[in-house]
């Protein structure tokens, strides 16, 4: 089976401590308010007294098998690897026109305020090219996220993925599943936070257009050349992300 | 919305599916982007090097490695070789690399030209700020004895350096962070064991958390450990007034009362000893006082305590029940601050009491005994005797137990303003901000402000560093080279780890040894300091085979050691040689030889307790203006209930003020279930007056201003908790 790189997150043991969030920023040199992965906050269950009450959810891009984001892309910047599965950009094609970040149905990609181009995790990619485990992975304190090839039962997350089964389940939207290649373990916790991709319009008779040159072709004939001639210069900083910067952390 | 889990068994269908689409997608972005590695701008490239360090971001001081790259340091690893860590690095140590870059570095040394506070000073050179250093020294020294100076530093591998300086001085008055920290705990299970104990948190079946924040206030390798633990089925139970992670975690959770923890732990005691469930060969073997202790915990009923705790007595029943069926892999976790009640080491020593009943100590999952890994003192050196000098420390005699290395801040703080027994007109502090981690803030400036001068050193203008009048630029942990120092972690075996600079130091930036060094040199003490880190190490070492080499090839040094059954055929170092569920010693001094619960007054028109506690994110006071860690605390709150909240018209998000004892501040308020009616709650390290950090300057309210302090009788500890406060809406 081809290589799917992905990951098998233990929500349960995850403590909120923000390590991977920390770890993350600096490896990937993500800019202000921008975040590459998040906690989620769950709620608190006041009703129960005797059972784990709160669950924090630890994520990032999805890695989908059916990227919403590759099909909103106006110019092939976004692509999925066929190497490893994992959903890459081409910062050079990315025109920053901001329609992947609304196509995701996870908010897993913002705008990076100083690169002006889409961007998200992509399970550091530079730490991996060097022999390092992805930063999040290397540095959660209990170990929550397991990382590796899911359809390699060698890997970390594949070992878990295969060994369990029966309880691993995915986050998804139901109208816009998109196989994400995150799988949670146990009750993950919030369920109900992913959203209806919202698909460019323009560009919907293309939808199901995979092949990017035809999409460059798009790209260069609409605003696509101007976009990419100013794409630094035009486009301004309130790009439609979600808001990952959970407060009340004291 | 229609969202749902789904299983991953359905994966292998949209696999296919998946497949074909995905394997589309990627030819052509792949085809496109050949040359070039895609969205790989930033970050580590081929070629950086790896180097190790020790993590100063709290006092764990967890090995890691930093990659660095065109010397930049580019990110902070964990080191997977040391155990005590489990391999990992938190939020705290990732943002470490922030503590070189940040704009906010003190970058030379300063000179107050203004008034005390008034953050007006002028750039000097090293040389002036050595040779008045030195110069004040000496003057203070001469008019007001030697003790008439005195030094404080923080947890830091340079720190033992300060106070080798202040022996050849000639200063008793030490001070460190640990009286307004731990203190309390230390003494009660000294008092206990002879010893403090290492919960053997691993191998763990079931936790009673009392007074502690594991899961946020992150101590290594508890914190990593219990969730093993819990993911093999141990069982953890949290005692808290807040809603903590560690009680989102737990499997139960109770918000006692405040103060009560006491009475929980001797109805714990009852219902081990009524219903027999102690270790009676263990307790019968190696403990001292079973009789009076079963006599002392008689009235101590699971409903008594009920009633003071605001726990159901069946649940404290059945908690005791469970923990002696656990037992001996079973705890109550010692915890680490206690600097909270007037009470503290009594307290702690009822933790420590119920402890010794489950006959958990020296065996797999209880509490471990601290095992020396070896290391020597480092280069001896033979103070001189000053004869004018007077007898004692400043707050000698002012609580019955204190432990002279450490002694009381708040102790010290009280004769400081008093003038008595004498006058101490002269302070050094490094890398520590009781400024903001001391009660009573008014009462710290009092103290600086009958000072005649003091000398602040640190890595930014902390609020301490505000008041000084010269202010010193320490170099980063990264930027280091610093002395190996021991550590201990259960199972994780005990071990040495040292520091060796990973960047050059930027701007004017020193080290604490060398100023030490230089200042000591202008004064004729020379001969003290007349050696390097490298020698230091050496004779540190010298005890140690091949430890060097590990320390260079691993980061960390292990020896290994029998970590159970250590004190078979010994005795214990108390004063009957067995643990002690009676302590004599105490009963000599005039003290209760055990725990007498006294129950906490009812807050009247002041009815708030106000409560001290960590997250994951902040340290102390140190952490709250990191660029990287700001982003998650980026003010602080008062945690309300809702109730109270209601009755006074306070809404989320509102202005409150909060009132204590001897000071008031302003700041939002966190209408929330996560604390109980009776108890307000906001975090350290805000409400700064030092404009010199600028991430946090004007953002949220000081905790210090508010809170009342009190102290432990027995170990001098700052008692926090045992303030009051009102609470009110700002009128808008």
């Amino acid at each position: 089976m081809a290589k799917q790189l992905g990951m098998v997150i233990d929500a349960n043991a995850c403590i909120d401590c923000k390590g991977c969030m920390v770890a993350c920023k600096v490896a990937n040199q993500v800019p202000g308010d921008n975040w590459r992965n998040w906690i989620k906050d769950g709620a608190m269950d006041r009703s129960a007294k005797s059972k784990k009450r709160m669950v924090f959810q630890p994520g990032n891009c999805m890695q989908c098998d059916k990227p919403t984001c590759v099909t909103a892309c106006p110019t092939g910047a976004t692509y999925k690897s066929k190497a490893d599965g994992v959903v890459m950009i081409n910062r050079d094609l990315c025109i920053g026109c901001g329609q992947c970040i609304k196509a995701c149905p996870y908010g897993a990609r913002y705008r990076n305020e100083k690169l002006k181009v889409a961007d998200k995790c992509d399970f550091c990619s530079n730490r991996r090219e060097v022999g390092l485990e992805p930063a999040c992975v290397s540095t959660c304190p209990t170990k929550a996220r397991a990382f590796g090839d899911l359809n390699d039962p060698s890997s970390p997350a594949g070992k878990l993925y295969a060994a369990q089964k029966e309880e691993a389940v995915q986050v998804v939207n139901a109208q816009s599943d998109t196989d994400p290649n995150i799988y949670y373990l146990g009750a993950p916790g919030d369920k109900h936070w992913p959203v209806k991709a919202q698909m460019p319009s323009a560009f919907t008779f293309w939808k199901n257009v995979a092949d990017p040159g035809v999409k460059v072709l798009m790209g260069l004939m609409g605003v696509g050349v101007l976009a990419m001639l100013g794409k630094q210069l035009v486009m301004k900083n309130d790009a439609p992300e979600e808001h990952h910067g959970e407060d009340g952390h004291e | 919305m229609a969202d749902s889990y789904r299983p991953a068994l359905s994966r292998r269908g949209f696999l296919k599916l998946a497949g074909a689409a995905g394997a589309a997608a990627a030819l052509g972005g792949g085809g496109l982007s050949a040359s070039k590695p895609a969205q790989a701008a930033g970050g580590l490239r081929p070629g950086f090097e790896s180097k190790f360090t020790v993590c100063d971001m709290c006092f764990n001081k967890c090995s890691a490695i930093a990659r660095v790259q065109g010397g930049v340091v580019q990110k902070l690893d964990p080191n997977p070789k040391f155990l005590k860590s489990r391999g990992m690095l938190c939020a705290r140590g990732n943002a470490g690399v922030e503590q070189v870059y940040s704009r906010d570095r003190l970058k030379y040394p300063l000179l107050r030209v203004g008034e005390r506070g008034e953050g007006k000073f002028k750039r000097i050179s090293w040389d002036e700020a050595l040779d008045i250093a030195a110069e004040k020294m000496k003057s203070i020294g001469e008019r007001y004895t030697r003790c008439g100076f005195m030094f404080m530093a923080g947890s830091d591998m340079q720190s033992s350096f300060v106070h080798r300086f202040a022996e050849a001085y000639g200063s008793y008055n030490t001070l460190s962070h640990e009286s307004m920290c731990l203190i309390a705990g230390t003494r009660a299970f000294l008092d206990t064991f002879g010893e403090v104990p290492i919960p053997d948190m691993l191998y763990t079946k079931y936790v009673v958390m009392v007074g502690a924040n594991r899961f946020e206030s992150l101590v290594t390798p508890d914190s990593i450990d219990l969730m093993t633990a819990m993911n093999n089925g141990a069982k953890l139970v949290v005692l808290d007034p807040r809603y903590t992670k560690t009680a989102a975690k737990a499997d139960e959770w109770f918000a006692i009362r405040p103060r009560t923890d006491m009475a929980f732990m001797l109805a714990l005691a009852h219902v081990l000893i009524k219903e027999k469930l102690y270790d009676r060969k263990f307790v019968g073997e190696k403990t001292y006082g079973i009789e009076q202790l079963a006599k002392h915990v008689e009235p101590c009923t699971p409903q008594w305590a009920s009633e003071q705790c605001d726990i159901p007595a069946e649940d404290i029943a059945r908690i005791a029940r469970e923990l002696a069926k656990a037992a001996p892999a079973a705890m109550v976790y010692p915890g680490r601050r206690s600097s909270n009640y007037t009470d503290s080491t009594q307290i702690r020593r009822s933790y420590a009491i119920v402890n010794a009943l489950l006959g958990n100590w020296d065996r797999p999952g209880g509490l471990t005994a601290a095992r020396k890994v070896g290391l020597s003192g480092g280069v001896p050196f033979e103070p001189p005797f000053y004869e004018n000098n007077p007898e004692d420390r400043i707050d000698a005699g002012r609580a019955k137990l204190m432990f002279p290395e450490e002694g009381s801040f708040k102790l010290a703080r009280d004769a400081v303003i008093a003038g008595k027994p004498y006058p101490v007109k002269g302070w050094f502090t490094y890398h520590t901000n009781p400024m903001q981690t001391a009660a009573n803030r008014q009462k710290t400036i009092k103290m600086i402000n009958d000072m005649e001068f003091m000398i602040s050193m640190d890595i930014q203008m902390s609020d301490t560093a505000w008041m000084a009048d010269l202010v010193l630029p320490s170099q980063t942990y990264l930027e280091r080279q610093d002395p190996c120092t021991a550590q201990q972690g259960s199972s994780a075996c005990a071990c040495v780890v040292m520091r060796d600079p990973v960047v050059a130091p930027l701007y004017e930036s020193k080290p604490v040894f060398w100023v030490m060094q230089q200042i000591a040199r202008r004064i004729g003490l020379g001969e003290h300091f007349d050696f390097t880190i490298e020698q230091f190490r050496e004779k540190q070492l010298s005890g140690l085979q091949g430890a060097m080499d590990a320390l260079k090839r691993d980061g960390v040094y292990y020896n290994p050691s029998k970590l159970y059954g250590v004190y078979e055929g010994k005795i214990y170092k108390t004063k009957s040689h067995k643990i002690e569920l009676f302590n004599s010693r105490y009963a000599e001094m005039g003290l209760d030889p055990m725990p007498v619960y006294t129950p906490p007054k009812a807050g009247g028109y002041d009815r708030f307790r106000l409560v001290v506690g960590r997250n994951a994110v902040i340290t102390q006071s140190s952490s709250q203006n990191n660029s990287l860690l700001v982003k998650f605390q980026p003010t602080n709150h008062l945690w309300i209930h809702p109730d109270p909240a209601k009755e006074m018209g306070i809404k989320d998000g509102d202005w409150v003020w909060v009132k204590g004892p001897h000071g008031k501040q302003r700041l939002q308020a966190k209408v929330t279930h996560q604390t109980r009616p009776d108890t307000v709650y906001m975090a350290t390290g805000f409400g700064v007056l030092s404009t010199g950090l600028k991430n946090i300057y004007g953002e949220g309210a000081c905790i210090a201003e508010v809170l009342n302090d009190d102290f432990d009788g027995i170990s001098g500890n700052m008692a926090m908790h045992e303030t009051w406060v009102s609470v009110g809406r700002e009128a808008a």
